[in-house]
């Protein structure tokens, strides 16, 4: 039954010109990074690991920005507009709505991740590093993206209001990107190290560098970075099932 | 004055002990890799060495790092990148052994620059150093617009394209 839900949500994102908009600006912003960083004298003396790691944290921010934006409006549009009460009198679980509304956030993201696989090899000629990179830009936005939405909705299922949710989770995205942005240098300190351990967008960065910079592209070398997303998507998920719980019990007219 | 003898001969063995406790270990590191070594940003080079204890004695805890200067700015260089082994910890070595040292550096950027291996062991104030090895990096240009233009400009107009189809496509079957 998830599938309905998923494909109406397709429909109403990428179907209208308005709503793929955001996607050629993307392209555009793909377009000018890799355009810059290949026919800029200064620019173009970065070691070329350095321009892969520079574009793949682009690539992976802009789809994470995205994938937030719309998320939190996701669930929510079905509050504000009054339209969850008929959707729940149908045959549809919060299970049904819950995996249709996540699918179709993964495919914003997979969209994105699309659209920056010409940039990823043009980028990449002549190192040997293009399907790493493709891969690892798979696999660690994958992983991103499902732990946000997850963490997402179930801000979605307690606050009901796209407003306060999007403010939430872009305040979370922020929390989380700034100190992922810190020189090495700046995390010398014990908190800075464990937060960078846990942080999300820190390891999706760390594990890009350990790729891309230092050659270490087996998923074994680079378990370390993939466990903490993997456990990032596992509370996530917790949060997510403890909040729909709430949900359930609540019902869908809160009373409060 | 038996006493004053005994008071000098104390007094000369513990400033004997202190020196010993301040010299430098036994040991000696020797490059074997050329004193210079010359390349353009990006690439891998090895500098290979090695580490022996002269003593009769075992040399214990003794860790090896390294130590990089930028000539031209006259500071020394954060290694993050340069080489994925900043330090490495050997332990102990025993009396007249002789260890491999080899040390794979990335030339990140452009420039030249001094590099040295720096040895410390326990109960030791002195560390031991190897001779200098230059390294001469050239800059890379990654410039590439051949290929990056069609791929700059042709993605965003193959997707404007799509989605003027879709809307076309959306127009006719209402």
């Amino acid at each position: 039954m998830f599938t309905h839900i998923w494909k109406k949500e397709i429909r109403g994102e990428l179907y209208t010109w308005k709503s793929m908009l955001w996607l050629v600006i993307a392209s555009l912003l793909f377009s000018f990074t890799s355009y810059l960083l290949l026919t800029n004298q200064e620019l173009s003396l970065l070691d070329q690991t350095e321009l892969l790691w520079l574009l793949g944290k682009i690539i992976i921010g802009v789809a994470l920005l995205i994938v937030t934006i719309d998320a939190s409006s996701i669930v929510n549009v079905e509050f504000e507009k009054e339209t969850a009460e008929s959707l729940f009198l149908s045959p549809i679980s919060l299970k049904d709505l819950i995996l249709g509304k996540l699918f179709a956030s993964l495919t914003l993201w997979a969209a994105i991740f699309v659209i920056s696989i010409p940039y990823i090899i043009v980028t990449s000629a002549g190192s040997h590093l293009a399907w790493a990179f493709v891969g690892y830009v798979a696999l660690l936005g994958t992983l991103g993206v499902v732990g946000l939405v997850f963490l997402i909705f179930g801000l979605s299922l307690l606050y009901r209001s796209s407003k306060n949710t999007i403010t939430t989770a872009l305040i979370i995205l922020l929390a989380f990107a700034t100190p992922a942005l810190f020189t090495s240098t700046l995390k010398n300190d014990i908190v800075s190290q464990t937060f960078s351990v846990v942080n999300p967008i820190d390891n999706i960065f760390n594990s890009l560098d350990n790729v891309l910079v230092d050659y270490k592209t087996s998923l074994l070398e680079n378990w370390q970075f993939l466990l903490p997303l993997i456990i990032f998507c596992a509370v996530a998920f917790l949060f997510l099932f403890v909040s729909a719980k709430r949900f359930t019990k609540q019902g869908i007219i809160k009373n409060d | 004055m038996k006493n004053i003898f005994f008071l000098f001969a104390l007094l000369i063995s513990a400033g004997f002990v202190a020196n010993a406790h301040a010299a430098a270990p036994p040991l000696t590191m020797q490059i074997l890799s050329s004193s210079s070594l010359s390349g353009t940003a990006g690439d891998f080079v090895t500098v290979q060495g090695q580490i022996a204890n002269t003593g009769s004695q075992p040399q214990s805890d003794v860790t090896t790092y390294l130590s990089l200067m930028d000539n031209q700015n006259k500071l020394p260089v954060d290694l993050e990148d340069w080489s994925a082994e900043k330090g490495l910890y050997i332990g102990t070595i025993d009396a007249h052994q002789t260890l491999p040292l080899n040390w794979k550096i990335h030339f990140v950027k452009a420039g030249t620059y001094s590099l040295i291996i720096i040895a410390e062991a326990s109960g030791s104030d002195l560390p031991q150093v190897s001779s200098i090895t230059q390294f001469n990096v050239s800059p890379k240009r990654n410039l590439n617009p051949g290929q990056v233009l069609p791929v700059a400009l042709g993605t965003p107009i193959v997707l404007i394209f799509i989605i003027f189809l879709l809307a076309y496509r959306r127009r006719v079957e209402e």
